[in-house]
């Protein structure tokens, strides 16, 4: 075979080659397209009244933000204040935003600037100076702190920097969006469904998460506005749980053995507390009473499958990252933006659920401490520990 | 008589020294006394068979970590590592068995040995480097809590073996970790108070140059009293991974400043070479107490923290007032 033909059969097989790497890589995702709701959620004036946040939020529901001024040309650098791995929770956050912004691709984030606030807003506060003097296109921030975080947001809005919050809020309103879910609501759900189960009368005991951070104070809000709309149920004792498994234990063994039987469901803002709450029922060797309290996390869902427990779940789900990073590219395409976005409205299965219906959600080759839902690839899951087996992940 | 100057009489010094001696000596006794008996009267349910094992259990728990608090305070430290200790424990726990039963002394040996280490920093620190031990042991708290995240990445695998719920059960009508709690405070008191050693712990912390000049290994011995402090908190850190049955991330909390609080009400010195293993049990028995009646009174969380700390500033000013001589 002479030279030239040998030439023209490499670059042939070079071609192939390069066309099957192409075609075997995965298809970039396609954005999520944020919109106002058509039917946002209503609140009588009673329930606005003195409820700033809820306030904010039904408001901001509706209303769209001009993003016109942030318009640019791809690739962008997207700077990302996030919690840091301090939890599970959180270093699922981080992963999925590295993952998703690598799925999209260089042409459109050429640039992912992390900074790691380890929980805390002091620390958090000169990191996002730092990545505005980075000057990137756009900023997603999870607030480690609504006050100290406030100024930070209104300097990169000044600087022309859009602001994305993820996951939480800050005391200033002029920051272009934020995703998450109506606190208020979740805490309400997670009540409404055990006064459903009691059938409006019944004792419950309330499990609140730290006290002070916004997350639980308004969840707990949401549930005192049931308790009060249903005068068939008593409140017989509400405390902090701290969201951790072992305090909530001990605050439920004090309460079981004060109360006994008479507690006949628990109000929990959070599923690691939950767990706490069915381990102090089944060391008391009592039948556990409804849960309204529970989340997509690994840990509780294995407990209650274990022991049969009946539980409402409500999602936070660290995944939302992945529509912070959609608000980011459709403010810099200049497209306008609802200033507050639901992700149940745009993430799958963040819906809430039951016991009824947990085995669409529980999965037990996780690791205990896995919130889902998880869009990692398995191999990913698998490298991290969070994965024993190849299974798919949801 | 005007202008005459008042000298004290002897029986007066006496009754004053008693006065003072008494408080030193049987201040946290009367304390609990008095404290038992206003529970009686607000809230007499804790007194239930099951409210009592609670707070037995409960307290065993801090108690163990207050065992070797106890020890380092005496040398004239302390060790805030101990939080950090409980939850690399947890971790090790959970990893190490990976729920297994057969591999439970295998990750109890990793811990220790890992406790050990931890314990033999602080005390290199502090001897060897001459860093004050709340700088020590605070650096060493936030290294092993940030060498656990990144171990772990954040998310811990693995379950706490079932085999380890033996803590949740009872000898008798007494819980297991309170059991261990006695077991460990005799064992502790045998070596504080009739062997050479525990002499020469005293003896450090009374006077440490005193102590260096009549020969005694005084690096030594402070390393030892961290090391045992940190391998105290591994077996609370056990016991509580039995209690919870899961990877908790706030395991422990609060038993850092908890333990330091329940011995110095106790009536340990803060300067050190003044303490025993008796009153800080029953400073934490103070502490516990105190946190069940607030809580089943009812009240906030704030308010707990308000009456606690009251109760630790009184404690500490009382002793103050105690120990200042005539």
């Amino acid at each position: 075979m002479n030279t030239r033909r040998l030439f023209s059969l490499f670059l042939v097989t070079m071609l192939f080659m390069l066309g099957v790497s192409v075609m075997a890589q995965d298809e970039a995702p396609t954005p999520h397209v944020f919109t106002v709701p058509e039917n946002p959620p209503e609140y009588t004036e009673e329930q606005l009244a003195d409820n700033a946040y809820l306030q904010s939020v039904v408001r901001r529901l509706t209303e769209e933000y001009d993003t016109s001024a942030f318009k640019k040309d791809p690739p962008y650098r997207i700077a990302l204040a996030a919690q840091g791995p301090t939890n599970s929770w959180a270093a699922l956050f981080d992963e999925h935003a590295r993952w998703y912004v690598d799925q999209l691709g260089t042409d459109v984030v050429s640039e992912l600037l992390y900074a790691d606030a380890n929980g805390s807003a002091d620390v958090q506060v000169p990191q996002v100076e730092d990545l505005l003097a980075q000057d990137p296109d756009a900023l997603i921030l999870v607030p480690m702190g609504r006050a100290a975080l406030s100024a930070p947001v209104e300097r990169a809005m000044a600087q022309g920097v859009p602001v994305v919050l993820c996951a939480s809020g800050v005391d200033t309103d002029n920051f272009v969006t934020e995703v998450g879910t109506n606190l208020y609501s979740s805490g309400e759900r997670w009540a409404q469904w055990l006064v459903d189960k009691l059938g409006g009368e019944g004792n419950i005991v309330q499990l609140n998460g730290i006290p002070g951070v916004d997350t639980a104070e308004t969840e707990a809000l949401g549930a005192e506005a049931v308790w009060a709309a249903n005068p068939g149920i008593t409140v017989l004792d509400a405390q902090y749980g701290n969201w951790s498994t072992s305090e909530a234990k001990q605050v439920m063994e004090q309460w079981i053995a004060q109360y006994g039987d008479q507690i006949q469901g628990v109000w929990s803002g959070g599923a690691q507390m939950s767990m706490g709450v069915i381990s102090a029922y089944l060391d008391a060797g009592l039948p556990i009473p409804p849960i309204g309290g529970g989340e997509y996390m690994q840990g509780f869902l294995r407990l209650a499958a274990e022991n049969n427990v009946e539980f409402y779940a409500v999602q936070y789900p660290d995944a939302m990252v992945i529509l912070c990073i959609d608000a980011a590219l459709q403010i810099l395409r200049g497209d306008p933006i609802p200033r507050y976005i639901d992700f149940r409205d745009y993430l799958e299965r963040t819906q809430d659920f039951s016991n009824e219906d947990m085995d669409q959600f529980y999965n037990p080759n996780w690791s205990d401490d896995v919130f889902g839902p998880v869009f990692l690839p398995d191999e990913r899951m698998i490298e991290l520990g969070y994965l024993t087996t190849p299974e798919s992940s949801g | 008589m005007e202008g005459v100057e008042h000298t004290p009489t002897r029986s007066s010094q006496l009754t004053t020294f008693s006065l003072r001696q008494f408080i030193l000596r049987y201040g946290v006794y009367v304390s609990l006394v008095v404290l038992l008996l206003a529970a009686a009267v607000l809230v007499p349910g804790i007194y239930s068979p099951q409210s009592l094992f609670l707070v037995l259990r409960q307290a065993s728990q801090l108690g163990l970590v207050a065992i070797g608090q106890t020890l380092v305070l005496l040398v004239a430290g302390l060790d805030l590592s101990v939080g950090g200790v409980i939850v690399v424990t947890n971790v090790v726990i959970a990893e190490v068995s990976a729920g297994e039963n057969a591999n439970i002394p295998l990750a109890i040996g990793v811990a220790l040995a890992l406790g050990a280490l931890v314990g033999l920093v602080n005390g290199w620190l502090i001897t060897r480097r001459n860093v004050p031990p709340f700088v020590a042991t605070l650096g060493v708290l936030v290294f092993v809590q940030g060498a656990q995240i990144a171990y772990t990445k954040g998310i811990p695998s693995g379950f706490v073996p079932d085999g380890l719920n033996v803590v949740n059960q009872s000898v008798g009508p007494l819980p297991v970790p309170f059991v261990l709690w006695v077991a460990f405070n005799l064992i502790f008191a045998f070596v504080l108070y009739a062997t050479p050693y525990g002499r020469k712990i005293y003896a450090i912390g009374s006077n440490r140059e005193a102590a260096r000049l009549s020969g005694i290994r005084v690096d030594r011995l402070i390393v030892s009293a961290y090391v045992l402090c940190s391998l105290m908190a591994v077996t609370a850190g056990i016991v509580l991974s039995g209690y919870v049955g899961y990877i908790d991330r706030y395991l422990g909390r609060g038993f850092d400043l908890d333990s330091i609080a329940a011995a110095i009400v106790g009536g340990t010195a803060f300067t050190g070479g003044r303490g025993t293993l008796l009153g800080t049990a029953a400073g934490v028995l103070i502490v516990q107490f105190l946190s069940n009646i607030t809580l089943v009174l009812g009240l906030d969380e704030p308010v707990q923290l308000i009456v606690k700390g009251l109760v630790i500033i009184a404690a500490v000013a009382l002793y103050s007032i105690a120990a200042r001589k005539p």
